[in-house]
């Protein structure tokens, strides 16, 4: 479709946000973008996970640390979410948990339409219902109290409300997670007609087609930087031949990282380890987003479970553990089943894991060693913690893994990030199971926010503890990563393994176009022996 | 927040801090404490400072103050080593009075019906053991609201709420089926007979439980908080500390915070009622059940807890601290002021103890808006 003569009606220029991590982490979210919006068009912001698409449409809400706004040519420093709508701009944010108020009807959630002291819930109900209708969306009661809602009605709230204030400028940031395929349709004709009414539409994504299918422009991130803006014409071409187009994208998003110099030494792998069968688990909204998912992961394999976050990776991974309960299927280790057994029963059977989320894994306030010790006291007999035995380990486990710290009594918190992580590293990977058997590592985007030194460091560490005779389950969402470590690579789309493969068999492309759930003709869905 | 043309940032310290520090600020907030009182002493035409110096000189430096400053310290010890225990594993139990009453009442009822003519070493025993029981009894669902309950905030609630019971249950008692029948019909139980009065040094109100509460401080200081080469001696003490940092990370190894929690608070809820039991039955003053038990040492504990640092060590000198200023109180009655403003004294102190936990954990800092 082309639509005519058309106005800049957002416009950022230079735009950078850096956050702050724990330690001395610096993640330039955003670093230096431009990005323009022009009136009736859609304009589609692709990226892998962590690629700063989120984070630019938040200066929208919460200024960048530098950089301009130019919203309909007035620069302006928007610094509440309340001033983006009283310049006519409607979010629909993407972490529902924390935009809706879970114990609050759908009116009362909906308070983009309050204005000044007094407000009349019954006339919100009243727009609500009427905007339920003029918007095409199945109805809701508005005064459904939200925590009652599946998923997909809480994200047609969630849209309903940027919706509702009838914006110049409308920024849906993943938008179709959560809907049904036919709820994808109505929404994008939806988008389609409110862009013949001239309005700006930002829409944020990691599916290919879907942006292929519906956007005017596409601009990629990558790192927090502007890889490529695709114009009018581009992505024209793109939905007239939309495997090309999607194989392109999907080289953009995940870019070519210089490889490091890793060597895996080709193994014969051993005995099966972990045995999962069709497991079935949900997130913590109470949708199953891990459809009946079977994987094996033997001694001396790395299984590199390649897909964009969200996709049901941490669900599955937790489930494992039992840190989240499973609905059905099974967990076998070493032909025990242990679906839903207590953690640490699990983990004296020889599970050892790295979560990404950090602060599962260490505790900033107490010493090096205590954090080292957390997965080695409990073998000490009885009540009491053979103190010898902790102190020849920890101080063993920080020289092994060369772990910078002024004293092993220093706090956690005062050593880099880089050092952080390698404690636990250090730690998960030196545990030995009671019999002899192989260790499960499930390590979670381990690397995650490392400098490259320390990237290095735990790459080669996962590749020895596999020669050592682990399995490993790596889940990650850098490509890269996947790609250098993995033996077998299963990638993991809207809850379901809908692609395994041997490494030496495919192409990053190929797992690129995977992630974003399309399976190429040459890769038989399913089992590819080894 | 915005003060005219100063802005008050209140930041979360980033480093931690080390033992000096800590009680550098410790110091500072209970002088701003005395400081804000002083207004108010100065307000009723009273020379705080001298008030102050009499308060002390007197808890501490008369033998008639030193010995009452004892036997307050008994009660608030025990109380306040329990308290700790739980409170290092971030478990608010601020119900410590409640425990302390059942504990009082299950030692009033061995004395009672079990007491008479009996050996006070088998009778005392019995009712330490009761105390304990029905004070960790009272304690036990704090535990399991602070694990299994979705509100935050449940364990101060249920707690808290807790203490209204055990106080009307003493009201009843002594109104009721324990009421004294020689008592010319004041409300409180017959006198215990004497094997159920427990020792006490002769012409003080200090009994022997001022032991027990020496013996439950080094126990708690052996086992759980000492730590040599930075690991504590069993791994309950090391679970309370990793739990109480960070209790995902624990569970995500497979900590049980659900029996961590029952463990501490059986401790705290136990201590608390071997200190009703000392005070109903070796403070001379008592060897019955009175309203006038519930003073409301539970309460002051939770401050002695704090101020000490929750450490074996530092809960002994608050624990002092305190003890002197409630036997000192009464030089402030002394001096012409209203009854109420001992309570006020008190109230005070124990708000900018617990306002230093706030300054420990976050630093204010001020600048000029631009």
């Amino acid at each position: 479709m082309v639509v005519n003569a058309m106005t800049t009606v957002l416009e950022m220029q230079d735009v950078c946000k850096t956050f702050y991590g724990e330690g001395e982490v610096e993640i330039h979210a955003n670093d230096h973008v431009n990005f323009t919006l022009k009136e009736g068009e859609i304009h589609a912001l692709l990226g892998e996970n962590g690629a700063g698409k989120t984070t630019l449409v938040m200066n929208l809400c919460r200024e960048p640390d530098s950089g301009s706004i130019l919203v309909g040519g007035e620069n302006l420093r928007l610094k509440t979410p309340r001033e983006a709508i009283e310049h006519g701009i409607g979010i629909a944010y993407q972490d529902l948990t924390k935009s809706l108020v879970e114990r609050h009807s759908v009116a009362e959630n909906i308070l983009s339409l309050s204005k000044g002291f007094l407000l009349s819930i019954q006339a919100v109900e009243d727009a609500v219902t009427k905007a339920f209708t003029r918007f095409g969306f199945d109805k809701l009661d508005p005064k459904m109290k939200v925590w009652k809602l599946s998923g997909g009605e809480k994200q047609r709230v969630e849209i309903l409300k940027a919706l509702i204030i009838d914006p110049r400028i409308l920024i849906l940031d993943e938008p179709t997670s959560m809907l049904t395929p036919p709820e994808v349709e109505n929404l994008f004709s939806l988008l389609e007609s409110l862009k013949s009414e001239g309005k700006g539409i930002v829409i944020i994504t990691h599916h290919l087609e879907e942006a292929i299918q519906i956007s005017d422009r596409i601009t990629v991130l990558r790192n927090g930087q502007v890889v490529s803006s695709l114009d009018e014409k581009k992505v024209a071409g793109m939905r007239k031949s939309p495997e090309e187009g999607r194989r392109e994208l999907a080289r953009l998003m995940v870019g070519k990282d210089t490889l490091y110099d890793l060597k895996r030494n080709p193994l014969k792998t051993g005995d099966l380890v972990l045995k999962v069968e069709d497991l079935t688990v949900n997130n913590d909204m109470g949708d199953q987003v891990v459809n009946n998912v079977s994987i094996e992961v033997r001694e001396n394999q790395i299984l590199g479970l390649a897909g964009i976050a969200g996709n049901g990776q941490r669900e599955l991974l937790e489930a494992i553990v039992h840190w989240r309960q499973a609905n059905s299927g099974k967990v076998i280790l070493h032909g025990n089943e242990i679906t839903n057994k207590s953690v640490s029963m699990i983990r004296n059977l020889g599970v050892s894991y790295i979560p990404e989320n950090r602060k599962k894994g260490m505790v900033l306030d107490l010493s090096v060693r205590e954090n080292l010790m957390i997965s080695y006291y409990s073998e000490s007999e009885g009540p009491f913690i053979d103190r010898d035995a902790m102190v020849e380990l920890t101080d063993k486990l920080i020289e092994r893994f060369a772990i910078d710290t002024p004293s092993p009594l220093t706090p956690m918190r005062s050593l880099s990030g880089g050092n952080k992580q390698k404690v636990v590293v250090a730690r998960e990977l030196s545990r030995r199971p009671k019999e002899d058997t192989g260790l499960l590592l499930i390590a979670e985007n381990p690397t995650f926010g490392l400098d490259v030194a320390t990237t290095g460091f735990v790459r080669e560490e996962l590749l020895k503890v596999r020669d050592s005779g682990a399995a490993v389950l790596l889940v990650s969402s850098d490509l890269t990563e996947i790609m250098t470590l993995s033996d077998e690579i299963a990638v993991i789309y809207k809850g379901e393994i809908i692609g395994k493969v041997s490494t030496e068999e495919t192409t990053r492309e190929a797992i690129g176009l995977m992630m974003g759930g399309v399976i190429p003709e040459s890769t038989e869905r399913g089992e590819v022996s080894q | 927040m915005k003060l005219g043309k100063f802005e008050v940032v209140f930041k979360k310290r980033s480093k931690t801090l080390n033992f000096k520090e800590k009680l550098q600020i410790r110091i500072l907030s209970l002088l701003m404490g005395f400081g804000v009182l002083a207004l108010i002493f100065l307000a009723y035409g009273q020379n705080p400072l001298l008030l102050y110096f009499n308060i002390f000189s007197y808890a501490f430096f008369t033998v008639f103050g030193l010995l009452a400053t004892l036997s307050r310290f008994i009660p608030l010890l025990l109380i306040a080593i329990g308290l700790a225990v739980p409170f290092r594993a971030k478990i608010d139990n601020i119900g410590a009075e409640g425990q302390f009453l059942m504990g009082a009442i299950a030692a009033s009822g061995v004395a009672i019906f079990y007491g008479e003519g009996t050996s006070p070493w088998i009778t005392i025993p019995i009712m330490f053991l009761a105390g304990f029981i029905a004070g960790a009894v009272w304690a036990l669902p704090i535990a399991i609201f602070r694990v299994k309950s979705k509100f935050k905030g449940s364990d101060v609630v249920i707690s808290f709420l807790l203490f209204f019971p055990a106080k009307f249950l003493i009201d009843y008692l002594i109104t009721g089926p324990w009421r004294d029948p020689e008592g010319y019909g004041f409300p409180q139980s017959p006198l215990f007979p004497e094997p159920a009065q427990i020792f006490s040094f002769p012409g003080t109100r200090i009994h022997i439980t001022i032991f027990l509460g020496l013996v439950a401080t080094f126990l708690i200081y052996y086992f759980l908080t000492r730590a040599r080469d930075g690991i504590p001696e069993t791994k309950l003490g090391y679970e309370i500390n990793v739990l109480g940092e960070n209790p995902e990370a624990g569970e995500a190894v497979g900590m049980s915070f659900l029996k961590v929690a029952i463990i501490t608070v059986l401790i705290s809820g136990g201590l608390a009622g071997i200190a009703g039991v000392g005070e109903v039955a070796g403070n001379p003053n008592f060897y019955r059940l009175r309203p006038e038990l519930s003073r409301f040492l539970g309460f002051t504990g939770i401050a002695v807890a704090w101020l000490g640092g929750l450490s074996p060590l530092g809960i002994i000198l608050s624990a002092l601290f305190f003890a002197g200023l409630l036997a000192g109180g009464v030089r402030i009655q002394a001096s012409g002021l209203p009854v109420s403003v001992v309570d006020l004294f008190n109230g005070a102190i124990l708000f900018f103890v617990l306002l230093t936990e706030f300054f420990l954990r976050n630093k204010v800092e001020w600048r000029t808006v631009t």
